[in-house]
């Protein structure tokens, strides 16, 4: 017979016996309840601003938590190492999820059925099967799009024009004159790719030898003439306005909108004209935001992919904290109408479509890691 | 196995299981990575040394050797600045002490690179310092930040408190009345010094030279954020060789040479200490 009476033991008893049957997963029941209003993000900052998250989080009752990355590869190498089953929704850069996580499977499709209609309201550029946001078999979507933006390098146009930066292109920082009067920010795998074309090397394609080691010297040449090097874009941009360097290498509207908005509008990010990619000199990100393969997924994760779609949220995800970027989704006048000019200014608008017109999409580099080698080399043996 | 049911046994259980699984755990894995085959992301390879020997035979002895540098070049700074902070703190200030303890602590409260950041603004062209030696004497001296000479004040300011604590130990350690005898007994105030204080204080010294020499050698902000990268430290390669370069082999070779090295100095100088002195169970 049940002993309805609770003495100290038995209570302990019962307690134990709960939870040991609730940590063992009898209950699934309750743990799906657990997880239908939960809803865990990793990605970079923006999404993870309160202005973006608590309108969601109202709608849908839920509890969301997300957490800003700081690099692509380290968010992949948090995947990997086992926190797939801690995140419903990852944003990264175009290739990881093609190239990487899908074929890895640490992300999973969505629904094209629900999803593409999105794409054919955005930008001409986005339509719809979108490459990125394909699997390499072209037959499932990977995820969706919003911020990009082009990404070369910023210059201070009071000492630098912006038409003499396109012309001579990443070669800028080739000129002796330049020598310590520019900046490296480190973003290692961007500086790689932007090293290569100032050695006029395609960074997204095989290479011979003499072209890696072309791009050895290149990188040795920028590094040696470099004045500082940084991983923050605030404190470069503050170098650029206190007037200690006129340029620096790798950035673009990203990096130079913060200081934009504030109203330093001498600092521009600057797409070369003309470079060794097809002809093109410059190179795009398109951020691709995926549901993660979580084994206890979460059901509101399809849903903030929709709901980002939206005019207003696009707008707050465009202008969140930290810095400001175009979303794809401006390709509606919705959208596009509720930017300000000087918004539309700090992310550069009026030159966007042409800077778009003049690069190349972010892509892997089949000899990544052998030109990195050089490059850290290059780094540690710099002479300053 | 009656040893198993000692109850010392039994209640250091929970504190070792934590331990093994907290603290040795990780240190393994990096350990076993750093056997496995370049850009691999399990432990399930065959084993070898590739990664051994690329690193030796690369340039990353110019990280190790500006790590150990500036950790020894720290130490050097900080001995001097804090000795008579400390000997303040231990003998001199009386109810003043814990004002200066709480004015030295309170900025530990403090991210650390919040406050790198504040001496970014100080150094900084046309900064708090460059400005005001413009104002006052006409005077400019702009490019001190991005140098090495920038990143020692760093490492100075931050790891101040990691010698001054254990110095203001090591002093409080040294009875009055010895003093007093060697003074009694001729000596001058330099060999009362010499030969009595600093022996008596050593424990503490040492605890406070060994624990800021292995934070300098790990630091990476300063470096970074007052120096510019004007020079890569290794815990900065450590740290790119996990990410953008996605080698975590190479980067667990890295972190185990420096584990290695930091084990040796530490193991090296604490036979020279008695512990249990330091801590008043003799």
């Amino acid at each position: 017979m049940f002993d309805s009476r609770i003495s100290r033991r038995n209570f302990l008893q019962q307690t134990g016996i709960w939870a040991a049957a609730a940590a063992a997963g009898t209950f699934p029941s309750f743990a799906r309840a657990a997880r239908e209003k939960e809803l865990n993000i990793y990605c970079w900052e923006g999404y993870n601003s309160d202005d973006v998250l608590d309108p969601f989080r109202r709608e849908f009752a839920a509890t969301v938590r997300a957490e800003g990355l700081t690099s692509d590869p380290d968010a992949v190498n948090r995947l990997r190492a086992g926190e797939t089953k801690v995140w419903d929704l990852i944003n990264v850069n175009n290739p990881w999820a093609r190239e990487m996580m899908y074929p890895e499977g640490l992300i999973k499709p969505i629904s094209r059925e629900r999803f593409e209609p999105y794409f054919a309201k955005m930008m001409p550029q986005f339509s719809p099967p979108y490459r990125w946001a394909m699997d390499k078999g072209g037959k499932d979507l990977l995820g969706m799009v919003q911020r990009f933006g082009p990404f070369s390098f910023v210059v201070n146009t009071d000492k630098i024009s912006r038409a003499t930066a396109e012309d001579q292109g990443f070669k800028l920082f080739l000129d002796p004159a330049m020598k310590g009067k520019y900046g490296i920010l480190t973003y290692d795998n961007w500086n790689i790719y932007h090293m290569s074309v100032a050695a006029d090397v395609h960074p997204f394609k095989k290479h011979t030898k003499e072209e890696i080691a072309k791009f050895g010297k290149t990188a040795r040449q920028i590094f040696n003439g470099a004045k500082n090097l940084t991983d923050d874009l605030v404190q470069m941009n503050l170098a650029l306005i206190n007037g200690e360097i006129d340029a620096y290498f790798t950035g673009g509207t990203y990096t130079a909108s913060p200081a934009r908005l504030d109203g330093a509008t001498k600092v521009r990010g600057i797409t070369p004209k003309t470079g060794p990619m097809d002809g093109k000199g410059g190179i795009v990100w398109i951020e691709l935001t995926s549901v993660v393969n979580n084994p206890d997924p979460s059901p509101l994760a399809e849903e903030f992919l929709a709901y980002v779609q939206r005019p207003d949220v696009s707008k707050k995800v465009a202008f969140a904290e930290g810095t400001y970027n175009p979303v794809t989704q401006m390709g509606n006048a919705d959208v596009l109408n509720q930017f300000s000019a000087e918004e539309l200014d700090a992310i550069q608008w009026d030159t966007l479509e042409e800077e778009m017109a003049n690069s190349v999409d972010y892509d892997i580099n089949p000899d990544y890691s052998e030109m990195y080698d050089l490059y850290s080399a290059a780094k540690r043996e710099r002479e300053g | 196995m009656n040893w198993i049911r000692q109850p010392g046994v039994v209640a250091a259980l929970p504190a070792a299981i934590f331990l093994f699984v907290g603290f040795a755990g990780p240190l393994l894995m990096v350990f076993g990575y750093s056997f496995m085959p370049e850009k691999t992301f399990t432990l399930k390879q065959l084993p070898t040394v590739e990664n051994y020997v690329s690193v030796v035979t690369d340039s990353y002895y110019i990280s190790f050797t500006w790590s150990v540098f500036l950790a020894a070049l720290t130490v050097l700074l900080l001995f001097p600045i804090c000795y008579p902070i400390a000997y303040g703190m231990a003998k001199l200030f009386g109810k003043w002490a814990k004002l200066v303890t709480a004015l030295i602590a309170i900025p530990l409260l403090i991210s650390e690179n919040i406050r790198l950041f504040g001496w970014v603004l100080i150094l900084l062209k046309n900064g708090i310092f460059d400005g005001t030696m413009q104002s006052l004497f006409d005077v400019s001296v702009s490019g001190l930040l991005y140098t090495v000479p920038a990143i020692v004040l760093g490492l100075v300011y931050v790891y101040l408190p990691f010698m001054l604590f254990p110095l203001v130990i090591g002093i409080s350690m040294i009875p009055d009345v010895v003093k007093e005898a060697a003074a009694d007994l001729g000596a001058n105030r330099w060999q009362v010094f010499r030969e009595v204080e600093l022996p008596l204080a050593m424990p503490g010294i040492m605890i406070g030279c060994i624990l800021s020499f292995i934070l300098v050698l790990g630091s990476l902000a300063e470096s970074k954020i007052l120096g510019g990268q004007a020079i890569v430290m290794i815990a900065d390669d450590i740290e790119s060789a996990f990410t953008f370069a996605q080698n975590w082999p190479k980067g667990s070779v890295l972190s185990v040479l420096l584990i290695a090295l930091s084990g040796f100095i530490v193991f090296t100088l604490f036979r020279r200490i008695d512990l249990d002195q330091v801590i008043g169970r003799r």
